[in-house]
């Protein structure tokens, strides 16, 4: 029988799902032994096809084939028993477990039930090895740093024999150094004829590694072209159908009065460890400053504490040249903090409640609003409505509660909540995650307005396209502590990418003589 | 797209409103029917799963739900009977729906009602006062007493984040050893029951009828869901609340202070279950009895759920739960259906509710075809 | 007041810690999934009555206590299915559950029997009990540990066989994934649904054999509520255990000791009893209040009880 060269071959998916066509009659495929990149924006549909390619989802319509045999798989385990193996985002080990258990769950060896815990320590070290993935079986995973918690995660998929491997957005917690690694195994792993998908939307990422690159785009399949034939820029085009500017349309920025002075700042993490270890910074009225890093240094812990979220152990925060350091949140708005959150849905919105309460928020105990102890529900309404008119919240009414709206239309909704009541600063964290093209368009467009009347603007992104498009200035957080301070214009990619690794501003490569 | 709005905040769009008064008319009478829908459905449920256990112990179901009936509002005995019974349950209900909308779920009601009954009963009967001074002080030692006891998992919540639906489960068992101790050694009545001294004439609510022991307490219990009501609607402070139960996380940065909020919800929710305890204390049996209550602090539990919240709500409900409990006495004077048969119902109503998504989870499942929960957590942005 | 800690009174703190072991060994299973079972109660008060219902009518041991495990798995099925199917507050669920056994087994009580109180059945064979051949001989512990029926001995060694099953299968591998992680075990294809439907079916027969317990070896007869608590407190030894089976068994002795005591010293009427009572909950709240405080200033991670925002 003739070998299948295509590893994968999906024609025609379809999958609806209540609010949203997630892929709309996709194409797919990729060949055996080769690293092939899936490319899009924040719901494009790329993680719902390789979701139904492991059995996650089924298909509304359409067929697949793997390694040429049909295939329908009802369940991950019936993709995984078909060779495919995915690693996704978040990772999917068991904290207390040990390695070796992680590893084996599921599929444990043994008799009659009992586990076999020395074979299954052999196997895990036995695969470690066969793939230059070495690991303790004994270790806790709560234990591991990130890096080795994803190589648990692929380790887990080569155990059950995968020879398609999916993985879903891999380096986002990953260090450049990390991420390069991982590139290393990859492409060991191809060579041996392991399959791999890499779903992502960075693009270096994408012409570094890849052979080939499928683009996907509002739920359908737009092209599928060899790496080596295509560029960023033309891969861009594609993601967003028409020419992306790399940096959006802005005067340079006046900046005025220092606005936000940060000197040795100090605070926890959740678990108690150090997180934020000594960081200094100031910032001006007028200016975008973007904080950029790997997920995990710190940044989150920061800005939490920015905002009053989380209490800092050390060090002073001043606001306009007022102390802040301990102010509650309510305070620290009244002087002028605006905060766009990370987690929408948590912090920044009440999904239950409707927009009028959840634009509310913060002014219920004001004037126009309320009067002699009761509220005044019809100056609420109005305003609501006010709102969503001015920043374009297509069809939304004030009744409608905050889970019905589309990402991008919630990310506006607390746009107008946060903006509407004067704020000099606006700490924006991840303002792009979850939200289409359109909005996102608006809320960088929205910033810059906001900077250009004045405000300052501190803008932490895990996508380095956006902090590169819309900052002034760029610092860099690595480990806790600012790792590098340089005007956007000086900054490039690789320089930013040592300095979030780590290596000092001084020794990194790229950066200006003398800088 | 977004390149007409160049103004954005500066130049307002507008937009049209609705046919405002006829549409929101339309729009509130279909959401009130709605809302009804599922209350109204667990009743006739309870009430079908009722009539099968009537059936398995012997009897005629209509007869059954007849005697329960003429119990509960057959005659004007009966009817002061069933008031009787709803004034204790209107208090314990707004504890519970109070709690519940501000996301703090204080079903330990029970106890809390006990402490009220016996720190009232307690006051009732050592302090001597005009009775315009001494029914107003025992009520509020009662009080007192009652949200001491609601401090305790109001506390471990607030400052240690500690789960109060366990610590009140622990505490009502508690707090009933504790009273039945307190009634039956130290502060004892001579006699053969457990029950404190007798309080004084002062300190007793005025009765209404010569014929029950329904007393003012009815009305107190009314005015209490209409200010609670006008709280929750109209007031900034109940907004605050009804977003703290929505999503504390918001509320904590929109800048409430939702520790504080949570330690004032269970004193304020302690506080009217203690209510609930002060009037059989000083309105009905004029003396704590170990035992008084037949569950009135979880038959709450049912009441906020079929009010879904709402106080209004909350007094129809507790009306209804009052007439079960006194139609109850009588099927069991008249039949082997004990008192119990009233519990049996508000369990079928409390599952009934307690599962009511479950129409609205499958009808998604349909349309999704088999999304596996893990898989929806995973998607972002599908 | 040496004549209270005698050796009566350890036989008795022996045999009134099996119920709560039972319980607690099947709540120990569902919590570990990630399901707190506060149902308990109800699932053994169903099954004492079954227990009594099946014994009386057929003067068969053995069919009484396979009546009251059927009957505990019934009230099982309808609590998971309320709360794993149709999301139902585990809460909720829970009470409703205990409040339907308590009503349901009062009317039956009357129903079938004519009692209000009380049944104490006539038709019940006398419970067989053991001698142990060799650790019956040891002075001191002997004594203690000799002479009790054979569910007494079988709450025991289900202890390390649960453990067993807990830690060295791939059932238990699965169910402690299930309830840490219950998308990683999903993945994996662990079906965290069922596996937490098996632990609770599992609790369900464990309480049946307690609620059987309960009703025909230890107390001879049955009434109203006569679980008086103890699924709760059972609840209680594997919150304090964080879900280890051999520390639960220690916890659940200790309630038994205090409730033996409890029952002694009324009995001299030397303490009114509820005093001891309180000291289940009492002790569990403080271990709540331990764990909150070593979570929040000493940061280490608590699985199975939920902490608020």
């Amino acid at each position: 029988m003739m070998e299948a060269t295509r590893a994968i071959e999906m024609q025609g998916i379809v999958k609806r799902f209540p609010l949203v066509i997630a892929n709309n009659a996709v194409d797919f495929s990729a060949d055996r032994g080769s690293i092939h990149a899936l490319v899009g924006e924040n719901g494009a549909g790329k993680t719902t096809l390789m979701s139904i390619l492991y059995g996650l989802y089924q298909p509304d319509a359409g067929h697949m084939q793997v390694f040429g045999r049909p295939a329908h798989f009802t369940s991950p385990r019936q993709a995984i028993k078909a060779g495919i193996g995915m690693v996704s985002q978040h990772f999917r080990l068991v904290p207390s477990f040990t390695v070796a258990e992680n590893i084996i769950l599921g599929q444990e060896p043994g008799r009659r039930g009992v586990i076999d815990m020395g074979r299954a320590e052999r196997e895990v070290r036995e695969i470690g090895r066969r793939f230059a993935l070495p690991v303790e079986p004994r270790d806790l995973v709560l234990n591991l740093p990130v890096g080795l918690q994803q190589r648990v995660e692929i380790l887990k998929a080569l155990y059950r024999q995968a020879r398609v491997l999916i993985l879903d957005e891999p380096t986002a917690v990953l260090t450049p150094q990390e991420t390069r690694e991982l590139f290393r195994t990859l492409r060991q792993l191809a060579e041996q004829g392991t399959t791999v998908v890499l779903v992502t939307h960075k693009l270096n990422e994408v012409m570094e590694v890849s052979d080939r690159v499928s683009v996907m785009r509002g739920g359908q399949m737009v092209e599928t072209m060899r790496t080596a034939d295509t560029s960023p820029a033309r891969i861009a085009e594609k993601m967003v159908g028409r020419p992306v500017l790399f940096r959006v349309n802005k005067d340079p920025a006046v900046p005025g009065a220092p606005l936000l002075e940060v000197h040795d700042l100090r605070a926890n993490s959740s678990r108690g460890i150090a997180a934020v270890r000594g960081v200094s910074f100031t910032m001006r009225q007028g200016e975008i400053v973007g904080i950029a890093g790997v997920q995990g240094n710190g940044q989150s812990e920061l800005v939490e504490v920015l905002v009053g979220l989380r209490p800092a152990t050390g060090g002073e925060i001043r606001l306009h040249g007022k102390v802040i350091t301990n102010m509650s949140t309510a305070a620290r708005r009244r002087n002028g903090l605006a905060y766009i959150p990370e987690d929408r849905g948590l912090v920044g919105l009440s999904m239950d409640a409707t927009l009028s309460e959840n634009l509310l928020m913060g002014q219920q105990r004001h004037g126009p609003y309320r009067q002699g102890g009761r509220l005044r529900l019809r100056a609420i309404r109005r305003r609501a409505w006010q709102l969503i008119g001015n920043f374009d919240v297509r069809g939304a009414v004030p009744m409608a509660s905050a889970r019905s709206l589309s990402g991008g239309n919630q990310q506006k909704i607390v746009l107008a909540r946060e903006l509407s009541s004067g704020p000099s600063l606006i700490i924006a964290d991840q303002p792009s995650r979850g939200v289409d093209i359109g909005a996102i368009e608006f809320v960088h467009q929205t910033l810059v307005r906001m900077r250009n009347q004045g405000c300052g603007v501190l803008l932490i992104s895990a996508d380095l396209q956006e902090i590169f498009a819309l900052s002034d200035r760029i610092i860099v957080f690595y480990h806790g502590a600012v790792n590098g301070d340089l005007p956007a214009s000086e900054a490039t990619v690789e320089t930013v990418g040592y300095l979030m690794a780590g290596v000092d501003q001084v020794s990194a490569p790229g950066a200006r003589e003398g800088a | 797209m977004i390149s007409e709005s160049e103004g954005g905040i500066d130049t307002p769009r507008t937009v049209a409103a609705p046919q405002a008064t006829t549409d929101r008319a339309a729009w509130a009478l279909r959401a009130a029917i709605q809302g009804l829908g599922r209350p109204a459905l667990a009743i006739l449920i309870a009430g079908l799963v009722g009539g099968l256990i009537i059936l398995l112990l012997g009897n005629n179901p209509l007869i059954a739900y007849g005697i329960l009936w003429s119990g509960a509002f057959g005659n004007r005995i009966s009817v002061y009977s069933t008031l009787q019974f709803t004034t204790p349950l209107i208090f314990t209900g707004l504890a519970v729906a109070f709690s519940f909308r501000a996301g703090i779920w204080n079903i330990g009601v029970e106890g809390q009602m006990l402490f009220g009954a016996f720190f009232a009963a307690e006051a009732g009967y050592l302090l001597r006062l005009p009775a315009i001074i001494h029914v107003p002080v025992a009520f509020l030692c009662g009080i007192a007493g009652a949200v001491l006891w609601a401090l305790i998992p109001g506390l471990l919540r607030a400052l240690l984040g500690i789960n109060e639906l366990v610590v009140n489960l622990m505490l009502n068992p508690t707090a009933l050893l504790i009273t039945s101790y307190l009634s039956g050694y130290p502060f004892k009545a001579p006699g053969p029951t457990n029950k404190t001294y007798d309080i004084q004439p002062t300190a007793q609510l005025p009765q209404l009828t010569t014929s029950s022991q329904l007393n003012v307490g009815i009305f107190i219990a009314l005015a209490l869901a209409l200010v609670i009501f006008a709280f929750q609607m109209f007031t900034a402070e109940g907004y605050e609340l009804k977003m703290i139960g929505l999503n504390p996380i918001f509320a904590r940065y929109g800048g409430l202070n939702v520790t504080r909020s949570l330690i004032l919800v269970m004193v304020i929710s302690g506080a009217i279950a203690g209510m609930a305890g002060v009037e059989e204390a000083l309105g009905v049996d004029h003396a704590y009895y170990d035992g008084f209550s037949p569950g009135y602090g979880n038959q709450g539990i049912a009441i906020a759920m079929l009010a879904k919240n709402n106080p209004i709500g909350v007094v129809f409900a507790a009306l209804l739960l009052g007439a079960l409990n006194s139609g109850g006495q009588q099927l069991q004077l008249q039949t082997n259906i004990t008192r119990d048969f009233v519990n049996l119902l508000q369990a079928v109503i409390i599952f009934f509710l307690a599962a009511e998504f479950a129409v609205g989870w499958y009808r998604y499942q349909r349309q999704a075809k088999g999304v596996p929960r893990a898989a929806v957590a995973a998607e972002e942005g599908t | 007041m040496n004549q209270i800690f005698d050796l009566e009174l350890a036989r008795a703190v022996i045999r009134i810690s099996v119920p709560l072991i039972f319980a607690g060994l099947g709540g120990l299973l569902s919590f570990n999934a990630g399901v707190l079972n506060i149902a308990m109660d109800g699932f053994m008060l169903v099954a004492a009555f079954a227990a009594i219902w099946m014994a009386n009518l057929t003067g068969n041991l053995i069919l009484g206590i396979l009546a009251a495990m059927v009957a505990g798995v019934a009230l099982a099925t309808l609590f998971g299915y309320f709360n794993l199917r149709f999301k139902a507050n585990i809460f909720i669920a829970g009470i409703a559950i205990n409040l339907l056994a308590s009503a349901l087994t009062a009317l039956l009580l009357v129903g079938i029997y004519n009692q209000q109180g009380s049944f104490v059945p006539e038709n019940i064979p006398t419970i067989p009990t053991i001698s142990l051949p060799i650790i019956g001989g040891i002075p001191g512990i002997g004594a203690i540990v000799d002479g009790h029926d054979p569910l007494t001995y079988l709450a025991y060694l289900a202890v390390p066989i649960t453990a067993f099953i807990l830690f060295r299968t791939r059932w238990g591998l699965h169910v402690r994934a299930a309830g840490e992680n219950a998308e990683a075990a999903e993945v994996v294809g662990v079906n965290v649904f069922w596996i937490r439907m098996q632990t609770i079916w599992l609790s369900g027969a464990f309480c049946g054999i307690a609620g059987a317990y309960l009703s025909l070896v230890y107390v001879g007869s049955f009434s109203r509520d006569m679980t008086a608590d103890r699924g709760l407190i059972a609840l209680a030894a594997i919150f304090f255990a964080r879900g280890k089976p051999y520390v639960m068994l220690i916890v659940a002795v200790l309630f038994g000791a205090s409730q033996a005591l409890a029952i002694r010293l009324q009995l001299q009427d030397q303490l009114p009893s509820q005093l001891l009572q309180v000291i289940p909950y009492a002790i569990t709240i403080l271990a709540l209040i331990v764990v909150g405080i070593r979570a929040k200033y000493f940061h280490t991670t608590v699985r199975g009880i939920t902490f608020g925002s």
